[in-house]
């Protein structure tokens, strides 16, 4: 099992912004993560790389504890953020070495692995210059660069198309393919349901801090009851009347998965 | 091109799994690489900001070892008070700077731990908390301990060439400075751990709490000092040195610096000695204890800090909004709504208000208590000369404040500007907006001091009337200074007004304002010493006249042409 969260909560004074969420994700998936503006797919993935502390619940990447012994969980995890950090006053050269570094790679394979990505990403024309001139994209393709850089088991990205332009997205949807083909695991965030839709093995909706549906495309249809979209099963499941109680979340067995 | 993605699982290094012992050294490297780039680039892209910073850092020092120098020679005149007087001033200007440092690193260390997205990159990655704990401890101590070795080098120049004091008395004043730095940084790198744990919804509430505690303390305390007062002034100097005994404590680490000086300045290096090795113990104890304790809960006190909500209540909104048409009933409405903006800013920033009400409050604190101090009343000459300090004290403080908060206002604009530049409005009404909104509350903040400075010294109207005409003129100047280059001089990809403070054209616009302090004071320094000479504080004589006249006329000046620059400027700005 690559990801494991049980039965997590998490409030923010009164509001239970992440409320009993249980799923698992599997070595070699793809997995979508969606949901609403302030639905708590944030929250999730903060708790799942160990940036927030779960009020309940546990979480583990890879077997090893998230919140206990992070250090061993983070060794096998990337985390790119919605907003991508980048050292102003570093080239993306320099960080991908820091970055490289900080995962105990050796030199050689951190300039052989740099340059690669680079290449990939076209970062390559501007990897000497300061990141303080780079656009939101280029930050992105630099940050998801150094995401890749150790070869993690698990990456968790959270909007990671936001600012691209349609080549690069192309290239990243490529690069996620292949780390899903290869056996790692990709957990996505996304608003973007034409990416979750091409690309996912596996997909959840989380409204209002709770999981209302999780399963395959074809599951998730059949659980909206209908047969075209994703943006017609989201808008389905997500609809405020409904997401009180969702009447179709759906049930582990009922689905296939694992909630 | 290389195999980039494994199929088999590695298992993660056990430097990883242990932590990454070699995170701190990496660290630590990158924050050299960021120190070494950013050289590089100043070097490339400005040399003269580097000679500016020389220049402006020599004056200062310079200015500070003048004036220590001046007051130890003074001291030595009068051999018996400055026994008493010399340690004494030690032991509270280190209690002082135990309180500051404490304060200012804690600020730092929250800032860099809890409020900045840098944090949120190490923590995802296997770097030892205890490692970015005691990094960012260390920049803090850093950054927060310049202003004491600014003022520290110039203090140990002059004690050494006054008292002609032989070479081992700098390396242990150096050294006792140094040492001492830690003991009040780690007390804050504890207190701020312990506000993002605790306190995390109300982090800036609590320093705005604890900043007004601490400042009504110094409130009762001064009261109490100045409460001792009675006809005689000399007594009142033995109640005040009595009173103040307690900062000799001998378990306060201020007095260790203390004495480690003073052994020192007495050619007593065993004893000196003796002294730093407590300090450097203490430092390392307490450095090593807060590291651990702060870098063991990190990951706690980050996820609590995260959590932190802003409360803002409709009320205050509203009572923000009355404010500011009351205050800018003058401004055309659709301007009033861009100064709302920057007033609610303000208020909502107690970095920015605290700094006027901490200032201009102990200002006029000891305004109030002036006349106890002798209820005789003041002579004409001690009138002059205290207004004229007066003087010199606000409209300094009010330099400071417009470079660090009304320069940065038109960079931090810029990035608005999709929103204010698309507005059916001029792009200079947008400076004459920051313009109206500083100068309002700088005129209203000095000349609240000024009128108790006129009261405490009971000036005659001629004097009033030209300490407050100075003090308006200065606001003009300054205003339009620090508007009028913030606008020549900006700083659009910069997303910290700190940092557009702290650049090129803040550093140009700090000197500026110094400048104009300096000649507007001079100017008045000259009327003061004039009205002094003809012993008349009640009329002013043709030369005095011109003396108040080139101040106004400067200070106006000097904002029309400033304004002027910065709105062609800013008009063709493209962002």
């Amino acid at each position: 099992m690559s990801i494991r969260i049980t039965n997590v909560t998490k409030c923010y004074g009164r509001l239970r912004a992440v409320d009993d969420v249980t799923l698992t994700v599997q070595p070699g998936e793809l997995f979508a993560f969606l949901g609403p503006n302030g639905a708590g797919k944030t929250t999730t993935i903060k708790m799942l790389t160990g940036l927030l502390v779960p009020d309940a619940g546990a979480i583990e990447v890879c077997g090893y504890p998230v919140t206990l012994d992070g250090q061993a969980a983070k060794a096998q995890m990337a985390y790119v953020p919605d907003q991508p950090f980048l050292y102003e006053k570093l080239s993306a050269t320099e960080f991908l070495e820091f970055v490289g570094h900080m995962y105990g790679l050796p030199r050689s394979t951190i300039r052989e692995r740099a340059r690669d990505y680079m290449a990939r990403l076209e970062i390559t024309d501007y990897a000497g210059q300061l990141a303080e001139s780079y656009s939101h994209g280029m930050k992105q393709r630099v940050v998801l660069a150094a995401a890749l850089l150790h070869d993690p088991q698990v990456i968790v990205v959270d909007e990671p198309m936001v600012g691209l332009d349609p080549r690069t997205v192309r290239t990243v949807k490529q690069l996620f393919r292949e780390r899903a083909n290869a056996g790692k695991t990709v957990f996505m965030s996304t608003h973007t349901l034409d990416v979750a839709e091409s690309i996912a093995d596996r997909m959840a909706i989380i409204n209002q801090g709770r999981i209302v549906a999780c399963g395959t495309l074809n599951e998730l249809r059949a659980q909206a009851r209908r047969e075209h979209r994703l943006e017609d099963v989201f808008m389905e499941l997500t609809e405020p009347e409904s997401s009180g109680e969702p009447p179709g979340r759906l049930t582990g067995r009922a689905m296939g998965s694992d909630i | 091109m290389t195999q980039l993605t494994s199929t088999a699982a590695p298992a993660p290094s056990a430097a990883i799994l242990l932590g990454s012992p070699a995170s701190f050294g990496l660290l630590l490297g990158l924050r050299f690489r960021l120190l070494r780039n950013r050289l590089r680039q100043i070097v490339d892209q400005s040399p003269l900001r580097i000679l500016l910073f020389i220049l402006f850092l020599a004056f200062i020092w310079g200015a500070l070892y003048a004036v220590f120098d001046f007051v130890f020679t003074f001291l030595r005149r009068y051999e018996q008070q400055a026994i008493v007087a010399i340690p004494l001033v030690f032991h509270v200007f280190v209690m002082a700077m135990t309180f500051l440092l404490a304060f200012s690193a804690g600020v730092l260390v929250y800032a860099a731990l809890f409020a900045r997205q840098e944090p949120s990159f190490l923590l995802a990655t296997p770097a030892s908390p205890r490692h970015i704990v005691t990094i960012m401890y260390l920049e803090a101590l850093f950054f927060s301990s310049w202003s004491l070795v600014m003022l520290g080098m110039p203090l140990m120049l002059a004690i050494g060439h006054v008292q002609g004091l032989p070479w081992h008395f700098y390396l242990i004043f150096i050294a006792a400075l140094l040492g001492f730095i830690p003991i009040p940084g780690s007390l804050g790198l504890v207190a701020a751990a312990a506000v993002a744990t605790w306190l995390p919804r109300v982090a800036k509430r609590t320093v705005t709490i604890a900043g007004t505690i601490a400042f009504l303390a110094i409130v009762l305390w001064w009261g109490r000092l100045w409460g001792l007062s009675s006809a005689d002034s000399n007594r009142w100097l033995q109640n005040f040195l009595a009173e103040m005994q307690y900062v000799k404590a001998a378990l306060l680490p201020s007095t260790w610096v203390t004495n480690a000086i003073r052994y020192a300045i007495e050619d007593r290096p065993t004893d000196a000695l003796f002294y730093l090795a407590v300090i450097a113990s203490t430092a390392a104890f307490l450095s090593w204890s807060a590291v651990t304790f702060v870098g063991g809960r990190l990951l706690r006190a980050y996820a609590s800090a995260q959590t932190t909500g802003s409360r803002r209540r409709a009320a205050e909104g509203r009572a923000s909004r009355v404010l500011t048409h009351l205050l800018f009933f003058y401004l055309p409405p659709r301007t009033r709504w861009l100064v709302l903006k920057d007033v609610r800013g303000f208020l909502r920033d107690p970095a920015q208000w605290s700094q006027l009400v901490i200032l201009l409050g102990l200002l006029g604190l000891y305004l109030v208590y002036l006349p106890r101090s002798r209820p005789e009343g003041f002579s004409r000459q001690w009138q002059a000369l205290i207004c004229f300090l007066n003087d010199g004290a606000v409209t300094l403080i009010l330099s400071t404040f417009t470079s660090r908060f009304v320069f940065p206002l038109i960079s931090m604009e810029g990035r608005q500007m999709w929103l204010v530049g698309l507005w059916p409005l001029p792009r200079s009404s947008v400076l004459r907006a920051k313009f109206y909104y500083a100068l309002t509350i700088t005129t209203l903040a000095a000349l609240g001091v000024t009128a108790l400075s006129i009261r405490a010294l009971d000036l005659p109207f001629a004097l009033a009337a030209v300490q407050i005409g100075a003090v308006v003129a200065a606001c003009f100047g300054l205003c339009g200074l620090a508007v009028g280059l913030g606008a020549r001089l900006p700083n659009f990809r910069e997303t910290s007004a700190g940092r557009v403070a702290s650049g090129l054209g803040g550093t140009i616009n700090l000197i500026a304002s110094v400048a104009l302090v300096a000649i507007s004071v001079g100017l008045f320094g000259v009327i003061c010493y004039r009205l002094v000479r003809q012993e008349d504080l009640t009329m002013l004589d043709p030369a005095s006249m011109g003396c108040f006249v080139a101040i106004f006329a400067m200070g106006l000046c000097t904002a029309w042409f400033a304004i002027r620059a910065g709105s062609r400027s800013f008009n063709h700005a493209q962002f």
